[in-house]
């Protein structure tokens, strides 16, 4: 499932059994019925995550975040 | 008294001089609402007895020969993600339907009313602000004023359906990820997202802290600018507004455009769009002499960080929720919310990563030009419970998601943004985006309202 190990043009796939593990480490527990929707939604995400992660940044290129203490 | 095509503008001056009262032109906003919005769903709360006593202090204040301000008994609504001081913010939701009422109104809120503006009430939104249809389950869907089977656009649905109507001449909405910009297209109202931190966000509930902007809604470009300058500027009670003082727009509108540089965004955001969005576009770049075109790099993995950085955000301010109560929310939001909270912290941190690098190559681009055109959304609103995907040029597209291809990767890096309507008769109207430096929202108030003199782009009341 995580898509940094996967080639650019397999689809990312992520299965209920997926969900569910991923979601005690978050204390979520998700609904039966909704455990399919989910990891669509998260193969969604998880494909947006792999066009920036195969996104060669320049290791100079900090986060866009503001603090201005 | 003030009709539904009035201009906010108008009325103002109209109130000022003494040619119509406060409250009349109230009382005609609330009457128009009450005609009109059980067909449209624009409004979640009519804020009638308030309204009157707003309008007739103003009436009151300027028999006595007081300045009730340059917007003066102009009826206005917000998106009910805005704290209105003794109305519960509900954000499109059930859960927040909960809460108590806020203690005080957001401040873009305060600052209109300043201005001489009378709310009237709030309006229908996405749940959370997390969508791109205004089709919410709790409220039911905000319908389209120029076909009514049709969704407004979100997640300012109701902002942009209730100007288009002209039941009221001015509205405030909140842009994310296209939030005023694709339901202002799709109702062929004008929208202004201005630059990120240029209108405070203080007392407005947060979809994604590093995206939200504050921006009106209106049918004339004049009246859009006299409400930015009524709510842009600094705020200390919102830590990502800007410190920069603000510099009026609204008597700026008619200095010359003509040495502004314009080009066209090719590339990304003139792919996988109808032809009327692209016909729309090229109407403004002819009636604006541009021939020129650039393209911005790597668009799409700036859209997809958008949507990381989103969907992290978002998450995080509902998880409690989502633990304890998850049936409570939008089925329309629910699994994406779901979804998101299982994402690792790296794509987060990559994501802000190329935000930062993408906002170096916009700036780039802006070494050759000082305004950008593309279309706002990719085609006309879709029906109301339109098929979840839709093939387009042999690509298979999320139908609702895909509304905001062209206006995510702007917002992503706070550019200043107007969508302006393009209307053409017998069709859906669809905006283009005018897109501008950060803090030059001058230069795009100034070129829609020429393309508005020249009626290249106008919003008839529906």
């Amino acid at each position: 499932m995580c898509p940094s190990r996967m080639s650019g043009s397999e689809p990312v796939r992520v299965t209920e059994a997926d969900v569910d593990l991923l979601a005690a480490q978050v204390g979520l527990v998700i609904a039966r019925e909704r455990r399919a929707a989910v990891a669509q939604h998260l193969a969604g995400l998880l494909a947006a995550v792999r066009l920036i992660d195969e996104f060669a940044l320049p290791e100079t290129t900090e986060p866009a975040l503001r603090f201005e203490p | 008294m003030s009709d539904a095509a009035t201009s906010a503008l108008a009325i103002a001056a109209a109130v000022r001089t003494g040619k119509m009262s406060a409250r009349d032109v109230v009382a005609g906003a609330l009457a128009r609402i009450a005609q009109r919005d059980l067909a449209l769903n624009a409004f979640t709360a009519v804020l009638g007895d308030r309204a009157l006593a707003d309008a007739e202090t103003i009436d009151r204040r300027l028999a006595q020969g007081g300045d009730p301000g340059p917007l003066a008994g102009v009826p206005f609504a917000v998106k009910n993600l805005f704290d209105v001081a003794g109305v519960t913010t509900l954000a499109g939701s059930k859960i927040n339907a909960e809460r108590a009422p806020a203690a005080r109104d957001a401040t873009a809120v305060a600052r209109l009313r300043a201005s001489g503006a009378v709310l009237v009430g709030t309006l229908n939104m996405d749940e959370y602000a997390y969508g791109f249809t205004t089709e919410n389950t709790h409220y039911g869907p905000t319908r389209n004023p120029h076909d009514p089977s049709r969704i407004a656009g979100g997640s300012s649905g109701g902002s942009a359906a209730a100007v288009a109507a002209g039941l009221v001449p001015l509205t405030l909405g909140t842009d994310t990820n296209g939030s005023i910009r694709v339901p202002s297209s799709l109702c062929g109202v004008f929208g202004l997202k201005p630059t990120f931190g240029r209108v405070s966000r203080a007392g407005v509930a947060p979809l994604a802290w590093s995206f939200d902007h504050v921006g009106p809604l209106a049918r004339h470009a004049a009246d859009l600018a006299a409400a930015f300058d009524a709510i842009a500027g600094p705020d200390p009670l919102d830590p990502a507004c800007a410190a920069r003082s603000a510099s009026p727009c609204a008597g700026e509108l008619d200095r010359a455009v003509d040495g502004l540089r314009i080009a066209v965004l090719g590339g990304h955001f003139a792919r996988l769009a109808a032809d009327e969005a692209l016909q729309a576009t090229a109407r403004v770049a002819r009636a604006l002499g541009v021939g020129r075109e650039v393209t911005l790099p790597e668009v799409h993995r700036a859209r997809a960080a958008a949507s990381v950085i989103t969907a992290c955000e978002a998450a995080a301010i509902h998880l409690e929720n989502l633990r304890t109560r998850a049936a409570d929310f939008d089925p329309m939001t629910r699994e994406r919310l779901l979804a998101a909270t299982l994402l690792p912290a790296s794509a987060y941190v990559n994501a802000q990563r190329l935000r930062a690098w993408f906002r170096s190559r916009v700036a780039d681009v802006f070494r050759d030009a000082d305004v950008l055109l593309a279309p706002t959304t990719p085609w006309t609103a879709p029906a109301i419970g339109a098929p979840w995907t839709t093939r387009i040029d042999g690509v298979e597209v999320p139908t609702r998601g895909h509304l905001g291809a062209f206006t995510q990767p702007l917002s992503f890096v706070g550019l200043p943004v107007i969508s302006v309507p393009v209307v053409t008769p017998g069709s859906l109207p669809v905006g283009v985006q005018l897109i501008g430096r950060p803090f030059e929202e001058s230069s795009l108030l100034r070129l829609a309202a020429r393309l508005e003199a020249e009626r290249i782009v106008l919003s008839p009341v529906v």
